[in-house]
């Protein structure tokens, strides 16, 4: 039972840093204004 | 009228008039930070009930003196207020204006209203009317403006009811035009232009000329049109310059009708304060002494609260510990999350009290004199005097400073500053520090006054500075970018700080911060908690192997405990990743221990403290209470059988930590700022090569 | 004559004169620093640059090459 919520707990920490450092760089493209003259 | 509907309001103003302590009185603690779609710049809104059944999104503009923008931070403005499919499009716009700038907020306030969408004038700090000897005619002035007009004062909470309850009629305002541009500039011109954009009103198709360029949501067909008129572009210039002065003229003559000074009353403490502050040489050291000061109070002041937050989370892990079943869960939670929550509380006394000076320096006025004394010299290193002020937000993080190079107008100066920003202190490199010093560095007095851990720390700061400038000055050389620069910055009235507004800021800072960077440090921690008590075939039987290894030796069954445990970290996932990259770091100075610390602040500096907890925590029963300090203190080499943290090794990593680019988020927003992976890549190779460098050389000095 | 912002002494006032649009940026325009208005050099950075000005109601400081550029008469 502890070692289930163990494994759910990092699943869970994975995916979200996953999805904080990969997810992110993906929408990044979107801006694509030059905005710097 | 319907139950419970929401109209969208847009906040603009000049800056320092007041428009934030108005948004602070109208929403209180409830505002949120959001994103503008597509760019980083903080948005902020909040809610705010303005009638029974009428209730206000309200969105707190960038301060800005004109809709033309010459700022990144200025052209949300403009955004906003020309895009209607812009989510935050406004039903009606507030312009704060504040009774002293009245002309000058006026211009503005003429622009907006030009573009009939529902406008309000909101004249700020009316309590300080009667002492500058000012009075104004409002029933005249709200005739010649076509405006509603609201007097208040957003410190002493005067009028905002009043606001409130002209804000539900913003129907029933009259949204015509203050300014008729096309007569006084070139009638047949803006006769064209009104038949080419019959849809728009004459003004915002102006401004679609004018602005193209930062109108990012135009059309095609749009763009074609507009291409019609811009051909000409000293002649759009012109006109753009013709417009501001003609627009002076009408306001000053509604002024000349409604306004009145009373020049006797005007005091001259501006300028005898001024006289000081900016003076060659006493403003520089004032400007010294507050940065001494404030490097000063954060190693006093937020130590204690450090530890004490340290302190309380030793415990707690101890407690759950005793009290929960034995197994992996209860372990992952006193091993791994306690520690995990404390690595990211623990920041929380050094991020408000840096936000504490910060908008202390900015509430009262003096950030402006520090640009003023600063520019020239900024100059040199191929900065500007703006570029200040992210240099000193960047010693509470870099992230929020670069996005605060945004008000930089020029280009290359923005650049330079944004590449240099991460070597300013962060506070992230603060528990890093501040553990380090205070195991290899004496606690002593230098001179009775000075306490020798604290100049470290400043000596560390200053070291960041020069290695910002210095590269700065090789940037400066190398850069060939191109060079437009308009320095035009106003130096606001010196103003006591508001209590409410820092209180705000501080707020929104440090929940930034938890939601930001705390649950990716808990979740690292998790992380790297897992792998640390995971392994392959050598962890798995570790007790086997350590046994037959110890059993013909007699020790203690505690020593073997302590045998298996450390075994056990050496062949765990975490422990073979340390292993490898070994002798990468020995140079340095360190083991596989700190090289697993190094690895996992990556991502971000201040993991490193919360890294090495976990570590010496998995590796230890915790059924005693330690803190990470003296665990850290007590860990021995075990060739040399010194201390594992003496003077060399703390020197080193010190070092290392100030000079390398351990930031994910702060490589993600240069390349969003940037809009290139150029720069970031730049400041990750030199900055680590540089830190691998001068950490491995001080190392074997040292040694 | 031949005066402009930047030959001020810290004190001094004086009266812009009517300048050539396209050599003002219109940020400053927009700042208040307008034709006929009076302008009053406030105090000097070291180098005198940049310079602090008081113009129309509005306190500015502005880098030496801007001033340079504006023309003004003395008071």
């Amino acid at each position: 039972m502890q070692e289930i919520l163990t494994y759910i707990v990092f699943a869970i920490a994975v995916g979200f840093l996953v999805k904080k450092y990969f997810f992110k760089s993906k929408k990044k493209g979107n801006c694509d204004k030059d905005c710097n003259c | 009228m319907e139950k419970n509907k929401v109209v969208k309001v847009a906040l603009v103003g000049n800056p320092n008039t007041g428009k934030t302590s108005l948004f602070n009185q109208l929403t209180g603690l409830n505002q949120q930070v959001g994103n503008y779609p597509g760019i980083t710049v903080d948005k902020k809104q909040g809610k705010c009930k303005i009638s029974e059944n009428l209730s206000a999104e309200i969105t707190d503009l960038p301060g800005t003196y004109s809709i033309n923008p010459s700022t990144l931070d200025e052209t949300i403005v403009l955004e906003t207020l020309l895009n209607k499919n812009n989510s935050s499009f406004p039903d009606l716009v507030v312009v704060v204006a504040e009774v002293e700038n009245l002309k000058r907020n006026l211009l503005l306030f003429s622009q907006i209203k030009d573009l009939q969408i529902p406008t309000i004038l909101v004249i700020n700090m009316k309590d300080q009317m009667q002492r500058k000897g000012i009075s104004i005619d409002i029933i005249k002035l709200k005739e010649e403006l076509k405006s509603e007009i609201i007097l208040i004062s957003a410190r002493k909470k005067l009028g905002i009811e009043d606001l409130k309850g002209e804000l539900v009629n913003y129907k029933n305002w009259d949204t015509s035009t203050i300014a008729n541009i096309s007569d006084r500039i070139d009638a047949t011109f803006f006769k064209n232009l009104k038949k080419e954009f019959s849809g728009f009103s004459l003004y915002k198709s102006w401004l679609l000329i004018t602005q193209k360029n930062y109108c990012s949501f135009l059309s095609e067909a749009q763009l074609n049109k507009i291409n019609k008129f811009t051909s000409d572009e000293a002649l759009i210039n012109k006109y753009q310059h013709k417009e501001t002065i003609y627009r002076y003229q009408k306001i000053n003559e509604i002024l000349k009708k409604t306004y009145i000074v009373d020049k006797t009353k005007a005091t001259d403490f501006r300028s005898k304060l001024d006289r000081i502050l900016t003076h060659k040489i006493f403003g520089y050291v004032i400007f010294a002494f507050v940065l001494l000061l404030i490097f000063q109070s954060i190693f006093a002041w937020a130590t204690f609260p450090m530890e004490l937050i340290d302190g309380f989370f030793a415990k707690l892990a101890v407690v759950t510990n005793n009290n929960l079943p034995e197994g992996t869960f209860s372990n992952l939670i006193s091993e791994g999350v306690i520690p995990g929550i404390g690595g990211v509380l623990i920041f929380i006394p050094q991020i408000t009290i840096l936000f504490i000076f910060i908008s202390i320096l900015e509430e009262t006025g003096y950030m402006s004199r520090v640009v003023f004394l600063m520019d020239k010299i900024m100059r040199q290193f191929g900065m500007g005097g703006k570029s200040i002020i992210p240099l000193i937000s960047g010693t509470a993080c870099a992230i929020p400073a670069i996005m605060a190079s945004r008000n930089i107008s020029s280009w290359r100066e923005r650049l330079i500053t944004i590449l240099v920003i991460p070597f300013t202190t962060c506070s992230a490199r603060l528990p890093v520090y501040t553990i380090l010093i205070s195991i290899i560095i004496p606690q002593k007095y230098v001179l009775g006054i000075f306490n020798l851990q604290g100049l470290t720390l400043m000596g560390l700061y200053f070291l960041g500075f020069t290695a910002a400038i210095l590269s700065a000055v090789l940037l400066n050389f190398v850069l060939k970018v191109k060079h437009k620069s308009l320095f035009a910055i106003e130096m606001p009235n010196y103003k006591l700080p508001s209590v409410k507004n820092i209180f705000y800021t501080v707020v929104e800072k440090v929940k930034a911060f938890i939601y930001g960077a705390g649950t990716i440090i808990l979740a690292i921690s998790i992380v790297l908690w897992f792998l640390a008590s995971n392994g392959l075939h050598n962890f798995k039987n570790a007790e086997q192997i350590v046994t037959e290894q110890t059993s013909n030796q007699t020790i203690s069954k505690e020593e073997i405990h302590k045998k298996i445990a450390s075994y056990k970290l050496e062949n765990s996932y975490i422990g073979m990743m340390g292993k490898t990259i070994e002798p990468v770091i020995k140079p340095m100075g360190y083991d596989w221990k700190i090289g697993i610390a190094l690895i996992s602040s990556f991502a971000a500096r201040e993991v490193f403290v919360g890294a090495l907890a976990t570590i010496y925590n998995v590796e230890s029963d915790s059924t005693t209470t330690t803190t990470i300090k003296q665990r850290m203190d007590s860990e021995i080499n075990p060739i040399t059988g010194e201390k594992r943290f003496n003077f060399a090794t703390g020197v080193s990593l010190l070092l290392f930590y100030a000079f390398a680019m351990q930031c994910m988020g702060t490589l993600a927003i240069v390349k969003r700022e940037t809009k290139t992976w150029k720069w970031p890549i730049l400041q990750l190779t030199g900055m680590s090569t540089l830190a691998y460098i001068i950490s491995v050389l001080s190392y074997t000095f040292l040694h | 004559m031949g005066d402009t912002i930047a030959s001020l002494r810290i004190g001094e006032c004086g009266v812009i004169e009517n300048f050539s649009l396209d050599a003002i940026p219109l940020k400053l325009l927009e700042m208040g620093c307008l034709p006929g208005q009076v302008v009053k050099l406030e105090q000097v950075a070291p180098f005198k640059d940049p310079l602090y000005i008081s113009v129309n109601g509005s306190y500015l400081a502005i880098r030496i090459e801007t001033a340079n550029k504006i023309n003004i008469t003395k008071l």
